[in-house]
This record gives structure tokens, C-alpha cells and sequence, in this order.
């Protein structure tokens, strides 16, 4: 069975409109910035700075600065995204959403029309400062205007998937879209049927054995890992694309043992497929079909997919991965609030989260060794910001907060997930505050936009180089773990010896700084001086 | 009736500690920045941008780049903190805290042995980053560690209120601190009396003529801007003290009509105060009182204090103002949701915001005039998010947020005030997401630490100067209206003609970037090109 792509569909509809990928409206004035044979090159002093501790907790801070050049491919190239998953809530949800705005489908729901959107997505629907007008005053653009991006609309869908039905039956299962919005998809999705996937039973939740009827054959996982391969250069060439993002959307996995000699290197890990080791997961199987053919993956569930011996492949082959976990929902705001209390100096000391939802998700998270992945993922949020402040967390008043995650399933609320949770905190003179949070979320609206994102920055970043400014060197790639996109990734995968930000102000600033730079503008200060001095 | 010092109290106790202002434990190797005869001087070059707006949704933006000398005082004077409403549950809560941490007085709850702290306070209570350690991993000092800062337990507090209640009874009246506590400094406290004040029965609700036993006599309004510079200097020679800042916390007003002829100049405005106008309100006398002594002046409550005559006056004077209301709970939390949302490209449509709470702020602000100061003060936050971001908000899907602020006076809770907010917002594709939070503060708790925060940084702004590099003119200082502050308040006053700021983020940022440039470092950009290239 061949990958079938949307715009096939698209093609047959009047109302397709041209190209939207690359559209810019910012242009920048600056001499750190100049376009030269469809590269956008750029100079950015990266100025940061070195600290010693001493004794009596001193600290000696030496500024540093490097000078770096970077250059940008401004031509955004026809970019196929592959979800494995693809049936899943997130998967048809993506694919609906996309027809609905390529086509601009209107639906009517009981509130009157409604236009189709990307709201919730932060390259689609948020905006970036970039400085002031005559009258001091902020003036924002479009996040997605700033640069050369990828535009959702222009994105050709495909993917595996482990149940066989189409995308029509998979979104009316998934229940997440308005009627009227489904009824006018229907035809176009009912034509999309998923590659079939592969189904390691040990690694997700018994429970999930009814949905799988469409797989792989065959046991030997080096063959998975080949067939793979295959079904991606099959769907580029079918689909005449240039570039090939692959996002696994599928199943919480257990987590994978860690064994020396098995997936502790690039090369254990290999062989270990080869010899169909038991410990090797589906999403790592699919992670090392994409690293091998310089793929970019992005494992948006909680699992450890990328075993030491996976990210040591990804160097080796200088292809992009990133992970884990889709921030959608209750991590995302516990990014932002703890992040709040600590750096108003309150300290939290117990935060409580519990969740319900109905979708396959939960379902699958019923089963223990599937929750405790997630479990982990959720838990590690706090991490940060507990080591960012030493006043307030430290060997006398203690370093932890208490910190509980439950997750369960009831099929009654389908995709709306509520998630309930309670931030305890110590305030001075030992006063309390307590935030109780009640948050009803539309699981499968909040994620979906965080897929475009995180194949649009990743897209993006795979046309980036850069070299030392004086350096003979050539421009290189960045480093393959990409933790630009951290800002949509629950518990976001680093470079091996650093520690994760989870603050997503921190993250998001990263990004616009970095955008900022390519067009060279320096970063992002708020100083205002225009106001604020005479 | 003389103003009644902690200094006195603190000189008959033995366990008086050293001065603690001024300690500092970074030291930055900067060539930027350097000590010069009790100055540190830097160098800044300040980058911005111009944006010009081009038909077709276009930007041309021109970067901008000012060099500009900073010169900070690096001696932290004697100061002194006089509070409006020093008898209220944040005077005499705050009183009670520098008294606890100045003497290490401990305390029993039924948890436990409990250490006196400043937790809630940024200046005392968090951290700034500085750079990176050795592995690459982020290193944070203590906010008030950087630059000398005035500490809290070196503050003389004194003040006025219109109830003549000493400060051990108004703490027991206000029920925030534990008894044990109390039970302790109550001996210190007892000697503190407030000095009488400005009561203008039409400014605050009737219900607090009950309250007004400690007035200032006469009904010359200009008498008594006299009255309260000679407080001041009173309070500054016995303390012998170098500055004082004054605080209004007390009851919130009524809004002031603005009248051509009465308050719009600064020339008006004082001839109004001359003739005794109806509509000049007492803490527009106290700040008057201040601008003309040099004394810096906050409004921690939300009534327009500050009328166009009283801007311009502090603009002659070049007299440090900041204001208004202080930002500490529902606000506060409001201006992190809030801006998450919209950052993150989900569109908030209403916001509805009920509290109830139970202390005298309350009750004062069960009469409608009063509320309504509140309510204009608290429902502005959001402004500034809408205009960010026109993908969201524009003409045709509407410019607002609907937004409802209730506010109710339960005896009952006290203190312990409860925020309830629903903060309901469109998802992608006509989705919905519902997040209620049910906050239970301890009012004063929060709101003290901000007291302290706004006089270190309002004293330390105040012993910044800067010039732009090159030109001749001497070093001079910030612009009068101190919008740094802006963190710890509501409703940002900004220089005439410019929008006010209230992302918390955005605000902590420039605190951060602003402390950064003094010594030499450039601004906070999160980027870590360290772990993400080679």
C-alpha cells in the first residue's frame, strides 16, 4: 500500500490556493544581515558569561563572547510530515485541520460559522516584537512573517499507523471536530488510509491489541528498521518532495531498559536490532530509520526512545532528533507558574495533578508501565526552577517539592482531558497560598497545533548552518539534538552532560533571540530606554 | 507627635546585627564596567529597532543602537520607608516582619519551629542568572547580591494613619501574623504610634469615619502639604537618615474628576491645593508633598493619585514617582495566564474574575466609588496582550476581552482572600479551553514583600545616573516616573504617551537586563549556543 497524501485530494478542489511557505513581511535594515545567492547571512556576537563559585558563596563572572556567522537556505523547500499515529486523535485531527484551511472550509456549529484556523499554534497565531514605532510604542509581526517558514497548508500528511481504518472513520472514532466540519472533510480523509506500523506488544498497553490490525510483517527488526526507510523514500519520491519531517504521535511506550552492550552505543544498538533484541521499542526502530537517512524525528510521547545508543547515532549521522512528550495542556501552564512563584521568590512545596480523559491516550495510560513513562515525564517540569533558586531550596529547607501525578481513564469525557491541580506554597512568615487549578482542555485541539510547530521549526532549523566568524572552517549543522523545541516538549531532550530549561518563557525567549539574530537584530531586552530615561 | 523610629527600639536590644545593605557577592570581570571614587561606571550600547508600518501588512525596521554611560552610587544610604496607612494590615504586618528578621526572632505554629523571612520578595527572595558554570549549566546569584541594595532589616519605618491605634494593637486588629509571633514583638511594637493624617471624607467610604481618630488639623489643604514635608524632615533629622521613600498603602480613593484649570498643570494643580479645591484627594497632598522635597512616592493603591498636574510636577522637580496598586495576587497571576495564552496563540475571549476578602481593604471597597478605582486598575492588565497580538485581535473577530471583576467583602475570610477566575479562550477550529483558578492568599502576606521590594528598587534607581556616551552633558537621572517598578503593579504609570507594560515576564525582564547593563553584562537571551552547536 502506497502513502496517501493529501494533495491529491487538494489538487481536485477550485479553492486551492497557490504556495503560502516562505511569505515574509518583515524586512530589516541591517548591516549584520545580507542575502546573497538565496542565503540570508548574518554576524551575532553571542555574548555570554563564565562564573567560578568560591567559598562563602562568592561568585566570579567573567564575560564571554564568541562571534558567530550564520546562514540560512531562504528557499523553503516542498516538505512532506509523517506522523506515526497518523489514525490516532492527533493524526486525523492534523490532517482535517490542514484541509479545512487549505480549502477554506467553513463549518457551522451551534455558536454560527466558523473559519478554519491554526489558533494555538505559535508560528501560526502569535506574534514576535520587533521594536517600537514613531511613538515608542511595540510593534509586533507575525511569528511565521519574520523569516522564510514552512506553511501548514503546503504540508503533504502521511504516516503508519497500527489500526487500518481511513482517516474518515479515524476522526469520526476520535470525536474531537465539529459535524459539519467532518461532514465536509469526509471525502477527502476517507481517501487516506495509514501505512501499516509495527507492534512490539510488550512495549504498550494490552488494551491496545484490539486496534492492532494493520502491521508490518515479519519478526526481524532490522527489517523494520529497512522497510521504514523504504516507506519514506517512497513517499517523498511518489510526492516529489524535498525534505521529510517524521513525528511519532503514536502510543505511550514502557520505558526501555538501559543494558550495556545493547543500547548504550551507536553500535550496540545496531546490532542489537539486528538481532531483533527484545529490548528495542517501535519508536526506536523509527528513530533509527529516520537518523540513518537524515530524517528529522521528534518523539512527542513521554517513552525513552532515544537510548544513549540512539543520540549517539544522531551525532554520528548529524541528523535531527528531538523529544519528548507534547507540552499541550497541565505541564504547559506548570511551566509557566512555577516558573512565576519561584522568580517572585515564593516557594512552592506540594503541587498536586490529577487528570481524566477518555481518548485512546488514556486508555493506553490505564496500564501501569505506560503511566509510569509519563509519569516520569510530568514529574521532571520543576526540576529547574527548584535549582535555580538556592534561598529558597537548599540543604537546610529541603531541595524537593512534593510532587504527585495521577492520570485516569474515563471513556465519558472523551478528548476534553480536565486536569485538576493544586499548588501549595510557603509564603513569608510562614503564610500559605493555595492555586487550585481546573483546567478543560480539548486534548487533541492543543496538541495538533503543537505538531505544525515542531515540524515548522524543525523544518526550519535543518536549513540553518554556521560557522566561528574568523574560522576556516565550513558551516556546519547545528547540534542534532534540537532543543530549540523545547518550548512544545514536555520533558525536552538535551545534549548528553547538560540540564533541560523548562521554564517556557526561557524557551520561548531562546527562540525569538535566535530568530532575531538571523535577521540581525540582538536580543530581546524590554529595557525601553526610550521611556524610561529622558 | 514625633515619628516613632524601629531604631529606637532596635538600640536597646542586644542581638542588633550590622548593617546588612550594600553586601555583594559577584564579582564581574567586565571592561565595561569599572569602580571609580564610590561609582561604578558602565558602558551600554542599547539596541532597539524602528519599525515603520508599510501598506500590505508589511514592517521595515531599522535597527537602532545608543551607547549610553551608567553611573551608579555604590553606597547605600541610610533610609528610611514612611508608610500612608502605616497602622493597615500591610504596615503593621510589614513593621512586624523587619522587626522578626532584624532580630532572629523565631516563633512556634503548630507545625513547627518557624525561621522569620522575606520569602515573597524578589529582591530577598530569588535569583538572577549570571552565566554559565563550567559544564555549561546556568548559575544563579541572589537577586539583591549583584549591585548594593538597601536591605530590609536596615529600614527605619515610620508613617501616618488616620486611626491612632500603636502598632501592636493594629497588628492584632489585622489578624495576618501567628500568635507566638506577635506575642513577640508585640513589646516593639506598642512604641510605634502613626503619625496623624490626611482624612477628606469624600475620598474613601464612609464606613471608615470610624476608623479617623488621628488627623492633622486645619482644612488648608496647603497647610498640609506643609505639614507632611515637615513630617518627613522631622522623621529623616531624628533618624538622621540620608533618604526617605514614601509608600501610600492605604485606603484605596475614589477616582479624582480631572478639570481644566484645577489638576491638568503642575501650576494648577499646586493653586488648587492653595484654595483648598474639593477635588485634590489626600494622597495627591502626599505626593505633592513628596515631589517637592525630592522624596520618592509610590501609590500602592489603584485611585489616579497621579493627575496630569502631579506628572508634571514630579517632571519639574525631577522627582521619582511610581504607582499604581500594588500587584499581588489575582492580578499578578493574571498577567502571567494571560500573556501565556496570547504568546501562545490561544485566543482568551472572557475572563471573569470574583474575589471576596474580609479586612479593612474590603470594606473600604464595598462602597461603589472606591470599587470602581479598583475595578478600572484591575481590569487594564490585559490591554497590552490584545494589542500585541492582531492575528488574534483585529477588526473583524473583535478587539476585546470580555472581563468582569467582582469584588465582595465576606468579614469571615480576614485576610485570606480567595480569587476565583475563569479564564475561558478559542482553540483551533472553534475549540474551547476552560481554566478556573480558585486562589486563596494571605493578602497582606503577598502584599508586604512588594512594599519592600518597591523601596530597595526605588532607592537603588534613585542613585542611577546616566549620560549618552561622547556628550558633554552631565550625568543625570532616570526619567521621574519610575516604570522599572512596574512588576510589583497593577496598573503601570508610564510616561505620558506611552502604553504601560504589564507582562510580568516583559517587566522582569527589563529589572533584569537593567541590573545586567550596570555591570557590564548585555542582556539575559537564553540562547545556550553552547550545548546547541558543536
Amino acid at each position: 500500500m502506497s502513502p496517501h497524501l493529501l494533495q491529491e485530494q487538494a489538487s481536485a478542489s477550485s479553492e486551492v490556493s497557490g504556495v503560502l511557505s516562505g511569505y515574509t513581511s518583515v524586512h530589516v535594515f541591517s548591516n549584520r544581515a545580507k542575502v546573497e545567492d538565496g542565503y540570508l547571512t548574518s554576524v551575532y556576537s553571542y555574548e555570554n558569561a563564565t562564573v567560578k563559585r568560591l567559598a562563602g558563596g562568592k561568585y566570579e563572572v567573567t564575560p564571554t563572547t564568541v562571534d558567530y556567522q550564520f546562514k540560512l537556505d531562504l528557499n523553503v523547500p516542498k516538505t512532506g510530515l509523517m506522523l506515526v499515529g497518523l489514525g490516532g486523535n492527533n493524526g486525523s485531527t492534523l490532517a482535517a485541520t490542514i484541509f479545512a484551511n487549505r480549502l477554506g472550509i467553513q463549518f457551522r456549529t451551534k455558536d454560527g460559522p466558523q473559519n478554519a484556523n491554526y489558533y494555538g499554534s505559535v508560528t501560526q497565531s502569535s506574534t514576535l516584537k520587533l521594536g517600537v514605532d514613531e511613538n515608542g510604542n511595540d510593534v509586533y509581526a507575525p511569528f511565521n512573517e519574520i523569516l522564510p517558514m514552512l506553511h501548514p497548508n503546503d504540508i503533504i500528511i502521511g504516516g503508519w499507523d497500527i489500526n487500518s481504518s481511513n482517516l474518515a472513520d479515524a476522526m469520526t472514532r476520535s470525536k474531537v471536530l465539529d459535524f459539519d466540519l467532518q461532514r465536509q472533510v469526509a471525502k477527502y480523509m476517507a481517501n487516506i488510509n495509514p501505512l501499516p506500523s509495527i507492534y512490539y506488544p510488550d512495549f504498550i498497553a494490552a488494551n491496545q491489541s484490539d486496534r492492532a490490525d494493520n502491521l508490518i510483517e515479519g519478526d526481524s527488526k532490522w527489517d523494520h528498521v529497512e522497510r521504514i526507510r523504504q516507506d519514506i523514500q517512497k513517499f517523498k519520491t511518489t510526492n516529489e518532495l524535498d525534505k521529510i519531517i517524521v513525528i511519532w504521535t503514536a502510543n505511550t511506550e514502557r520505558y526501555s531498559h538501559i543494558i550495556p552492550g545493547v543500547n548504550d552505543t551507536s553500535e550496540n544498538l545496531v546490532k542489537s536490532i539486528k538481532s531483533s533484541h527484545s529490548e528495542i521499542a517501535p519508536s526506536t526502530i523509527f528513530a533509527v530509520a529516520c537518523i540513518l537517512d537524515g530524517v528529522p524525528f521528534i518523539n512527542g510521547s513521554p517513552q525513552n526512545t532515544f537510548v544513549p545508543g540512539c543520540i549517539e547515532l544522531a551525532e554520528k549521522k548529524n541528523s535531527f532528533i528531538g523529544g519528548d512528550d507534547f507540552k499541550s495542556g497541565q505541564t504547559k501552564i506548570k511551566s509557566v507558574l512555577a516558573q512565576f512563584l519561584v522568580d517572585a521568590g515564593i516557594r512552592p512545596v506540594s503541587i498536586a495533578s490529577y487528570n481524566h480523559l477518555g481518548n485512546n491516550d488514556g486508555f493506553n495510560l490505564s496500564a501501569p508501565q505506560q503511566f509510569r513513562s509519563k509519569e516520569i515525564s510530568k514529574k521532571s517540569v520543576v526540576d529547574d526552577m527548584i535549582s535555580s533558586n538556592h534561598i529558597l531550596y537548599n540543604d537546610q529547607k529541603g531541595k524537593t517539592i512534593d510532587h504527585c501525578i495521577v492520570i485516569k481513564y474515563l471513556p465519558a469525557v472523551g478528548d476534553a482531558k480536565v486536569a485538576m491541580d493544586e499548588y501549595y506554597s510557603e509564603l513569608m512568615l510562614g503564610g500559605h497560598n493555595t492555586i487550585s487549578i481546573h483546567n478543560v482542555c480539548e486534548d487533541s485541539l492543543l496538541a495538533t497545533p503543537l505538531i505544525i510547530d515542531l515540524a515548522i521549526i524543525a523544518e526550519f532549523f535543518s536549513r540553518v548552518t554556521y560557522k566561528k566568524q574568523d574560522s576556516g572552517d565550513e558551516f556546519a549543522q547545528f547540534y542534532p539534538v534540537l532543543s530549540v523545541l523545547s518550548y512544545w516538549l514536555k520533558a525536552p531532550l538535551t545534549r548528553p552532560g547538560f540540564e533541560p530549561v523548562n521554564g517556557l518563557n526561557k524557551q520561548r525567549t531562546a527562540l525569538e533571540n535566535l530568530l532575531r539574530a538571523l535577521v540581525g537584530l540582538g536580543p530581546q531586552n524590554e529595557l525601553r530606554l526610550e521611556e524610561r530615561l529622558w | 507627635m514625633s515619628p516613632h523610629a524601629l531604631d529606637e527600639v532596635a538600640s536597646s536590644s542586644v542581638e542588633v546585627p550590622g548593617v546588612l545593605s550594600g553586601y555583594t557577592s559577584v564579582k564581574v570581570f567586565s571592561d565595561r564596567a569599572k569602580v571609580e571614587d564610590g561609582f561604578l561606571v558602565s558602558d551600554y550600547a542599547y539596541e532597539n529597532a524602528v519599525v515603520k508600518r508599510v501598506p500590505g501588512g508589511k514592517y521595515e525596521v531599522t535597527p537602532t543602537s545608543v551607547d549610553y554611560q551608567f553611573k551608579l552610587d555604590l553606597k547605600v544610604p541610610k533610609t528610611g520607608l514612611m508608610m500612608v496607612g502605616l497602622g493597615g494590615n500591610n504596615g503593621s504586618t510589614l513593621t512586624a516582619t523587619i522587626l522578626a528578621n532584624r532580630y532572629g526572632i523565631n516563633f512556634r505554629t503548630k507545625q513547627g519551629l518557624q525561621e522569620p523571612n522575606y520569602y515573597g520578595s524578589v529582591t530577598q527572595a530569588s535569583t538572577l542568572k549570571l552565566g554559565v558554570d563550567e559544564d555549561g549549566n546556568d548559575v544563579y546569584a541572589p537577586f539583591n547580591q549583584v549591585l548594593p541594595m538597601l536591605h530590609p532589616n536596615d529600614i527605619v519605618i515610620g508613617g501616618w494613619d488616620i486611626n491612632s491605634a500603636n502598632l501592636a494593637d493594629a497588628m492584632a486588629r489585622s489578624k495576618v501574623l501567628d500568635y507566638d509571633l506577635q506575642r513577640q514583638v508585640a513589646k516593639y511594637m506598642a512604641q510605634i504610634r502613626p503619625l496623624p493624617s490626611i482624612y477628606y471624607p469624600d475620598f474613601i467610604a464612609a464606613n471608615q469615619s470610624e476608623r479617623a481618630d488621628n488627623l492633622i488639623d486645619g482644612d488648608s489643604k496647603w497647610d498640609h502639604v506643609q505639614r507632611i514635608r515637615q513630617d518627613i524632615q522631622e522623621f529623616k533629622a531624628k533618624n538622621e537618615l540620608e533618604k526617605v521613600i514614601v509608600v501610600w498603602t492605604a485606603n484605596t480613593e475614589r477616582y479624582a474628576d480631572i478639570l481644566t484649570g484645577v489638576n491638568d498643570t503642575a501650576d494648577n494643580l499646586i493653586n488648587s491645593i492653595k484654595a483648598s479645591h474639593d477635588e485634590v484627594a489626600p494622597s495627591t497632598i502626599f505626593a505633592v508633598a513628596c515631589i517637592l522635597d525630592g522624596v520618592p512616592f509610590i501609590n500602592g493603591s489603584p485611585q489616579n493619585t497621579f493627575v496630569p498636574g502631579c506628572i508634571e510636577l514630579a517632571e519639574k522637580h525631577k522627582s521619582f514617582i511610581g504607582g499604581d496598586d500594588f500587584k499581588s495576587g489575582q492580578t499578578k497571576l493574571k498577567s502571567v495566564l494571560a500573556q501565556f495564552l496570547v504568546d501562545a496563540g490561544i485566543r482568551p475571549l472572557s475572563i471573569a474574575s470574583y474575589n471576596h476578602l474580609g479586612n479593612n481593604d474590603g470594606y473600604n471597597l464595598s462602597a461603589p466609588k472606591q470599587f470602581r478605582s479598583k475595578e478600572i486598575s484591575k481590569k487594564s492588565v490585559v490591554d497590552d496582550m490584545i494589542a500585541s497580538n492582531h492575528i488574534l485581535y483585529n477588526q473583524e473577530k473583535g478587539n476585546t476581552i470580555d472581563h468582569c471583576i467582582v469584588i465582595k467583602y465576606l468579614p469571615a475570610v480576614g485576610d485570606s482572600k480567595v480569587a476565583m477566575d475563569e479564564y475561558y479562550s478559542e482553540l483551533m477550529m472553534g475549540g474551547h479551553n476552560t481554566i478556573s483558578i480558585h486562589n486563596v492568599c494571605e493578602d497582606s502576606l503577598l502584599a508586604s514583600p512588594l512594599i519592600i521590594d518597591l523601596t530597595v528598587i526605588a532607592e537603588f534607581f534613585s542613585r542611577v545616573t546616566y549620560k549618552k556616551t561622547g556628550s558633554e552633558d552631565d550625568f543625570e537621572k532616570f526619567y521621574p516616573v519610575l516604570s522599572v517598578l512596574s512588576y510589583w503593579l497593577k496598573a503601570p504609570l508610564a510616561r505620558p504617551g506611552c502604553e504601560p507594560i504589564n507582562g510580568l515576564n516583559k517587566q522582569r525582564a527589563a529589572l533584569e537586563n537593567l541590573l545586567r547593563a550596570f555591570v557590564g553584562l548585555g542582556p539575559q537571551n537564553e540562547l545556550k549556543l553552547e550545548e546547541r552547536l558543536w
